[in-house]
């Protein structure tokens, strides 16, 4: 189903502001010029928009969202008076670094679900050209509000139950690895109180065991390696904002490491699950890497330490023939039944 | 039988009994290691006990407008440990590893009444868990986690025992005030050993059996 309802709204930075002007909002027409890219954003939102998102609950433990209250009070009765709440709720989190926005709603119905994307669109500056027979005026213009991709954000939420549904969401943030805290936060966190669907610490176990899985399972002796590499620069993403396949890009892995790290997630969609990178239970989960060469010998060293502690030489390239080195103290000399 | 109670049929063997036995392991995998839990379980809340919740009252009115969306316990899990600071270790990684949409420390209203104590949360399905295709809009989006001393366990489990036995829709002052006593009971036991164990145990770690 096409959209049902446009509502607008000219959002200021407001965040610590004494006295915040009035937001002045407006109802857009559903056949109007801007209609086709308003109905491209709604209909793309499953595309476009791929965090998967949930709203926090309240400091004291009760199921209840200020943001969530104010969505589900819009699509009950989506009107400018309704969505100008969610407009003001964005304007006390704007700051002067985030600047002026343009607030879209775009409400509808898709069967049985009532869906809502919201939309932000960034102030930027342009340029006017106008050419006649005669001459070229250009003129210089403000406030011109543009879907850029490193700053344009958005949400979408679709549901049949006002009363039980609308946690869940997803979302769209270029600016969400920013290194101004500001700026990470200022959608996501800040104006939605949402948080991503899984937790750091379960996002980061999931790809940690599948990469050890994979490594483990692998007959391959370059994909384990690649993967062991790749382990021990994991701890160098703690606190970034990924999703598994990112990991996968960010260390260059060959399609046979990729796919044997996506033989070891049960529904290929976790792979575009983002989770924040944490790196201490990374290291609780793959802490030990080992390499064991065909004479017997195994070595073992802390995974994220492995390369700084133990040297590689490689020593015949055709055989593959490589010499290992580590330096220190004795600490213990075992003898163990198994590897 | 209803529609409601049809539908709820339909999806308890299909959807509801699979994703409590998937979510059990997924606890148990998440606990792994961690002393003194002494089980970790999962169950597909009953089609009479659903059905039966479906249609409390409220003020004369239905409680439930959408049962199938509103009830958030059809999938219920439970983490029984042994002394109370177990308790809030235990719901410590829980709340590293679960998304909450709630979360709270159950107590009687009044600090002269003894009767359920217990540490609940509603939580998201952990995305690995949930069914894919046209399943994936029969599943719930949230299940109950119950975290609790073998002490308010056992107290909780003879109480509803109790509270489903005929006679006992109208419960004598005396009646009541026994069960508080065993409430009071319990609530005593969990203080002196959780006393004893940071005493004498709490350096002492024994990993727990079975998880």
């Amino acid at each position: 189903m096409p959209i049902e309802h446009i509502h607008t709204y000219l959002v200021h930075p407001g965040k610590g502001a004494h006295e915040a002007p009035r937001i002045r909002g407006n109802t857009l027409s559903l056949d109007g010029k801007m209609f086709p890219l308003l109905n491209e954003i709604y209909v793309k939102s499953d595309h476009d928009c791929p965090i998967e998102i949930s709203f926090n609950h309240r400091e004291d433990g009760t199921q209840q969202n200020p943001c969530r209250d104010l969505i589900i009070a819009y699509l009950g009765e989506p009107n400018v008076a309704h969505g100008r709440h969610l407009a003001e709720r964005l304007e006390k989190v704007t700051t002067h670094r985030s600047g002026l926005g343009l607030l879209f709603l775009l409400a509808g119905t898709e069967g049985r679900d009532h869906k809502v994307v919201i939309s932000r669109f960034p102030a930027d500056v342009g340029i006017l050209a106008e050419e006649s027979e005669r001459a070229l005026t250009v003129e210089f213009l403000e406030r011109v509000f543009m879907k850029r991709a490193t700053t344009y954000k958005a949400v979408a939420y679709q549901d049949a139950s006002l009363k039980a549904g609308f946690w869940l969401g997803r979302a769209v943030d270029k600016q969400i690895n920013s290194d101004m805290v500001q700026l990470s936060n200022y959608w996501i966190a800040d104006f939605l109180d949402s948080d991503f669907r899984t937790t750091a610490a379960a996002g980061t176990k999931r790809l940690a065991v599948a990469l050890r899985d994979a490594a483990r399972k692998s007959g391959d002796v370059a994909v384990k390696s690649e993967i062991a590499a790749a382990v021990t620069l994991g701890p160098s993403l703690a606190g970034q904002r990924l999703t598994i396949n990112e990991f996968s890009n960010r260390f260059g892995l060959s399609t046979g490491a990729r796919d044997a790290l996506a033989g070891e997630i049960k529904n290929p969609s976790l792979l575009d699950e983002r989770f924040q990178f944490d790196a201490k239970e990374f290291a609780k989960q793959v802490p030990y890497r080992s390499i064991e060469l065909n004479t017997g010998v195994i070595l073992t060293a802390d995974a994220a330490q492995f390369d700084k502690v133990v040297q590689q030489e490689v020593i015949d390239p055709r055989e593959g023939k490589v010499r290992l080195s580590a330096e220190g103290k004795v600490m213990n000399d075992k003898l163990t039944k198994v590897k | 039988m209803s529609d409601l109670e049809d539908e709820y049929r339909r999806r308890f063997p299909a959807i509801l009994v699979p994703l409590a036995e998937a979510l059990e392991g997924h606890l148990k995998g998440t606990l792994q290691g961690e002393a003194r839990i002494d089980r970790i379980s999962a169950r597909a809340k009953a089609t009479d006990r659903f059905i039966a919740k479906a249609n409390a009252t409220e003020g004369g009115e239905s409680k439930y407008t959408e049962p199938l969306r509103e009830i958030q316990d059809q999938v219920g899990a439970r983490i029984v440990t042994f002394y109370l600071s177990d308790v809030e270790r235990i719901a410590a990684i829980i709340e590293r590893y679960y998304r909450r949409v709630e979360s709270r420390v159950v107590v009687p209203d009044s600090e002269s009444e003894f009767g359920y104590f217990g540490r609940h949360y509603i939580l998201l399905v952990p995305s690995d868990l949930m069914p894919s295709g046209d399943d994936k809009s029969l599943a719930p989006e949230f299940f109950e986690l119950q975290i609790k001393t073998l002490f308010q366990h056992a107290w909780a489990e003879a109480n509803h025992d109790l509270g489903y036995k005929p006679q006992s829709a109208v419960l004598s002052r005396d009646a009541r005030r026994r069960i508080a006593y065993t409430s009071a009971q319990a609530w005593g036991a969990d203080r002196m050993f959780n006393e004893l164990f940071r005493e004498f145990g709490e350096n002492a770690s024994v990993p727990s059996d079975g998880h």
